[in-house]
């Protein structure tokens, strides 16, 4: 007992300490919800920013709890002036986060300043984050979904080309038929996350996207008629592969992501986020097999894949308004990690960042540039404010599109009920 | 106490008699009952032994296909991860301070008001107390909009103070010492009024002291209260060095990877306290439950 | 007299002013707030236009606010009746004990009712885990597979329920336990000496007499249990969020992550009004059974 008091005292007081230490400084509270592989990448750049602008800026990062938590806590700080001063954000939530009046507005002039502009990201990546004209996140990156693959597994299945790359599984009959090559030697041939809102939406996405699905039409009407077919079509092909025993059914992300590290499944379709897992357990000698990622198979009549962005923004803070000073240090922050993002290139994703991007470094990076095909064939979430990370959307995968993944519902009756749910929320 | 305890001694006595008068199959079946009875509590107390153990396990045979009892490695890895890179220190530090808080400001005011209703006559007394009576079965949960939206206005959203205050609302307390100052005889009172003490000096020297049994109770059962509320700190606070240890534990993320024997850790290290507590203060919990619940009905 | 009477009272004012202030600042003005908010449209935090009982209204017509009254409702069946009946039932076989094995065991018991729900949900989401969890060995045998029970739907309130009743028992117990040493000796000896059976000495005696505690405890589970949010809340992270809302993970929803504080007061209302009328109800009829 002593002793958990001792820490406590310690810990309080080397905060303390610390605190008082950088009175003359700027400190940045930062809230992220990068829990996944990458946030290991994360706290690392944190850790690079922070000995970099010793004695000038101090990023005080936290991790919350990705999606919904994330979204619920920023939105109520934010009202009240107690968020933090800058955040990660999901550019496919900005038109939700502006009409509930969470973000603050960034000036172009202040980016300008720390040498930031439409000209230093893709057109569509930079108006991603805007809402009426008026720039709202800046972007960091554009992240998708792959397909994890056990190379081992593979070649024992005939399935591994002689570049060593997976063979045969586009075409939604040809990836059935892979994986029950597959299925025998392992616990399951596909794991994917089959329970909530993350994973069944980014799959279900990329399958409508491949048929040139609509979302939400024009008019505002979600999933029109034409489109209802292509998003059945979507569900019950994600549908077979739990029917079929070849994917765990009700599991949930990390439950997902271990089924693949334990060498128990021999595919695995998660984000680009995982990749720093893969490469740590492996360099650690953990893994115990071979592994690679290629974007997503083809599964109808041309590639597409699901993608959004993590961008950067600042809260509104109840209007709460920035001392220059603080606001100079956000800039320097939210400048700083784009101009490294190459780091961030390690943790899986694409950086947004144009000079990034273009650079010699990045193209080489593996497995990167294997799957770095998908950014020509992204489908982005709709622009509204029911979709994007923690919306009446995503909450409508978990309650449709899951339970029919699991069979638990008729992928008919999902979508058909997803369509009046969601139509009901936008009237 | 002792009367409790005497109780319990002839109540068992009495059915040993029973026992011994009644035939030798009746034997058996108390044995039987007895087994099941143990049987029952390791079963019931396993949850929290398999929870334990599996912290001290190395996170790879955490999640070993084959069941052990006992890890094969002993490791405080998980514990050691938690204290490094978790605030839960000063989680701890707001855990024990707003719990603290609400104990002592609720025993105080509901002690002073108990006494008022108890001993002293004043204009809307009645009113009080049935209003008191009354807001004992309405649902404090129900106000989470409004509290939330009170503790704003006041800046306090992220405070200890606006942790502490909504949960100051304990109509039990002041039933229950209102009874036991109901019963303390009245000489007492009267004698004390005689050497002319002022109401605050026979609250303070009288009617406290012979009830410091009821306060040890009723301080207890609120801390615990206190120490494990979930809903409010997890409203109130959205600030990571503010939160409370109950939510700090599933609101931050600190690891990535493999972690269920260091979310486990968190979670030991979060009851540890009040569990520690419990075991050595076993016999004073039991009674203060029993205590402040049986003069409630 | 009279001086001393009026100095008698402004004493007892002083006394109960900290309480009476903290009562109305914080029970009395946030109730009167509430209502008058479920008549507005304002968000959480800001102000709104009344508008009637529009949000009434809409209430009656949503889906969800019947969803959540619902699994309140089931919830509270799934809780009250089973945690008062298995507090009673170990509550007699821990009072047959005594001593140190008394203790013993009853710290078993007791035990997980003084973890904080946060652990509790750890603890058992661990034991029921699909993949690495002790209770799939149980499980894979009644179903033939690996069981995710916080993810089928018919077993989520059944398994929150279980682990509530698991978490919360401990109370129930100590009250009942309290109510078994109150019953005196003497009524069991006449009974041992008519070689009453176990069961009718239970049923004759234990039973009628142990029912003021029995009414007490149902009571205050039914209060406790109207007001669930926690269990639900944390185990349904990652699962279907809308066929096992409660009341109050509705409100929360509406007000905190929805924006809709208007509404959100709405339904707080109407989990006020059910819980008031609940517990006059259940008083009633506890009162009446406990006089026969």
């Amino acid at each position: 007992m002593n002793k958990i008091f001792k820490l406590a005292m310690l810990s309080t007081t080397a905060t303390a300490l610390l605190l008082s230490a950088v009175q003359a400084q700027e400190t940045v509270v930062w809230w992220d919800f990068l829990g996944g592989g990458d946030g290991v990448r994360m706290k690392s750049l944190i850790e690079r920013f922070n000995t970099e602008h010793e004695g000038e800026i101090t990023i005080e990062g936290t991790t919350l709890e990705w999606g919904t938590p994330f979204y619920s806590k920023v939105q109520t700080s934010s009202a009240i002036g107690e968020g933090p001063d800058v955040m990660t954000y999901h550019l496919s939530r900005v038109p939700l986060g502006v009409d509930s009046g969470a973000l603050a507005e960034i000036s172009t002039d202040d980016l300008a300043a720390v040498g930031l502009g439409a000209d230093t990201f893709a057109s569509a990546n930079w108006e991603a984050g805007q809402s009426d004209g008026k720039q709202y996140a800046v972007p960091f990156d554009i992240h998708s979904i792959v397909l994890y693959y056990n190379k081992d597994k593979l070649a024992e299945a005939g399935l591994l080309g002689e570049d060593g790359k997976p063979t045969g599984l586009d075409g939604a009959d040809n990836f059935m038929a892979a994986l029950e090559q597959l299925q025998p030697n392992s616990e399951y041939a596909l794991s994917l996350q089959t329970s909530g809102d993350g994973t069944p939406w980014r799959v279900f996405y990329s399958l409508f996207g491949q048929q040139d699905g609509v979302f939400l039409g024009e008019d505002g009407t979600f999933l029109p008629d034409d489109s209802i077919p292509k998003a059945v079509s979507a569900v019950e092909t994600m549908a077979s592969w739990v029917e079929g025993g070849f994917a765990p059914a009700l599991t949930e992300y990390e439950g997902s992501v271990a089924l693949f590290t334990s060498g128990a499944a021999a595919l695995h379709m998660n984000g680009v986020w995982e990749v720093p897992t893969m490469t740590d357990l492996a360099a650690k000698g953990d893994l115990g097999f071979e592994w690679g990622a290629i974007a997503i198979p083809t599964f109808f009549d041309h590639p597409a894949t699901w993608a959004d962005s993590h961008g950067f923004a600042i809260p509104s803070n109840g209007g709460k308004e920035m001392t220059p000073e603080k606001k100079a240090a956000v800039f320097e922050v939210i400048a700083w990690m784009n101009k490294n993002s190459l780091a961030w290139a390690d943790a899986g994703h694409i950086p947004a960042y144009s000079p990034t991007r273009d650079s010699e470094e990045f193209k080489t990076m593996e497995p990167n540039a294997t799957y770095s095909v998908l950014a020509d064939t992204a489908v982005f979430d709709p622009k509204s404010t029911l979709a994007g990370v923690a919306s009446p959307v995503y909450d409508a995968v978990a309650n449709y599109i899951a339970p029919a993944m699991n069979g638990e519902m008729s992928p008919q009756d999902a979508i058909d009920e997803m369509k009046a749910d969601l139509q009901d929320q936008a009237d | 106490m002792s009367t409790v305890e005497s109780r319990a001694a002839t109540l068992d006595s009495g059915a040993t008699t029973r026992r011994s008068r009644a035939n030798k199959a009746f034997d058996i079946g108390g044995l039987i009952l007895t087994l099941i009875t143990v049987i029952f509590a390791v079963l019931w107390a396993f949850p929290i032994y398999w929870a334990l153990i599996t912290t001290l396990k190395p996170e790879q045979q955490a999640i070993a296909k084959t069941v052990e009892f006992l890890p094969r490695t002993w490791t405080v890895e998980a514990y050691w991860h938690v204290l490094v890179n978790t605030m839960i220190g000063r989680w701890y530090i707001n855990s024990l301070v707003t719990s603290l808080a609400v104990t002592v400001i609720t025993l105080v005011t509901s002690a002073l008001t108990a006494y008022a209703l108890s001993q002293l006559r004043f204009p809307g007394r009645t009113v009080l107390w049935y209003l008191i009576l009354a807001s004992f079965m309405v649902p404090l949960t129900a106000l989470i909009v409004n509290h939330f939206i009170l503790m704003a206005q006041f800046s306090l959203i992220n405070t200890w103070m606006g942790v502490v205050l909504p949960q100051l609302i304990h109509p039990v307390v002041i039933i229950v010492y209102k009874n036991f100052f109901d019963s303390v005889p009245k000489e007492y009172r009267e004698a004390a009024k005689m050497d002319s003490a002022g109401e605050f000096q026979i609250f303070r020297r009288i009617y406290l002291p012979m009830n410091w049994g009821v306060t040890t109770a009723l301080a207890i059962v609120t801390f615990i209260g206190a120490w494990n509320a979930f809903l409010w700190p997890f409203l109130a606070v959205s600030r990571p060095e503010m939160m409370n240890v109950a939510v700090g534990i599933t609101s931050v993320n600190d690891a990535f990877g493999v972690q269920y024997a260091r979310e486990l850790a968190g979670a030991i290290l979060a009851a540890l306290l009040v569990a520690v507590l419990y075991l050595i203060f076993q016999r004073r919990v039991t009674q203060a439950i029993m205590l402040s619940a049986g003069v409630k009905g | 007299m009279l001086r001393n009477h009026r100095q008698e009272m402004v004493v007892a004012l002083l006394f109960v002013l900290p309480f009476v202030l903290i009562y109305g600042v914080l029970f009395l003005w946030p109730t009167f707030q509430m209502v008058y908010l479920s008549f507005t449209d304002a968000p959480l935090i800001g102000p709104g236009e009344w508008i009637g009982i529009e949000n009434y209204v809409e209430m009656f017509d949503d889906r969800r606010f019947w969803t959540s009254v619902r699994n309140t409702a089931y919830f509270v069946v799934l809780t009250v009746i089973p945690n008062t009946l298995i507090g009673l039932v170990i509550a007699m076989m821990v009072s047959r004990l005594k001593g140190w094995q008394q203790s013993l065991i009853l710290a078993m018991f007791f035990l997980p009712y003084i973890l904080p729900v946060t652990v509790v949900y750890r603890i058992w989401n661990w034991m029921f885990n699909v993949q690495f969890g002790i209770m799939q060995y149980p499980l894979t045998w009644i179903f033939g597979k690996a069981t995710p029970v916080f993810r089928t739907q018919w077993m989520f309130m059944p398994a929150v329920a279980f682990v509530t009743v698991w978490w919360t028992c401990g109370f129930n117990i100590l009250l009942f336990l309290s109510g078994l040493r109150s019953i005196s000796t003497d009524i069991y000896e006449a009974a041992a000496l008519d070689n009453a059976s176990r069961w009718t000495i239970f049923r004759r005696i234990t039973w009628p007499l142990i029912w003021p505690v029995t009414a007490l405890v149902l009571t205050i589970q039914l209060i406790l249990q109207l007001k669930i949010f926690d269990q639900v809340y944390l185990f349904v992270q990652g699962g279907r969020p809308d066929p096992s809302m409660v009341m109050v993970q509705y409100i929360y929803s509406q007000a905190f992550q929805k924006n809709e504080g208007g509404y959100a007061a709405a339904i707080s209302v109407a989990l006020f009004v059910i819980v008031i009328v609940f517990s006059i109800l259940q008083f009633q009829v506890l009162r009446g059974r406990g006089q026969k």
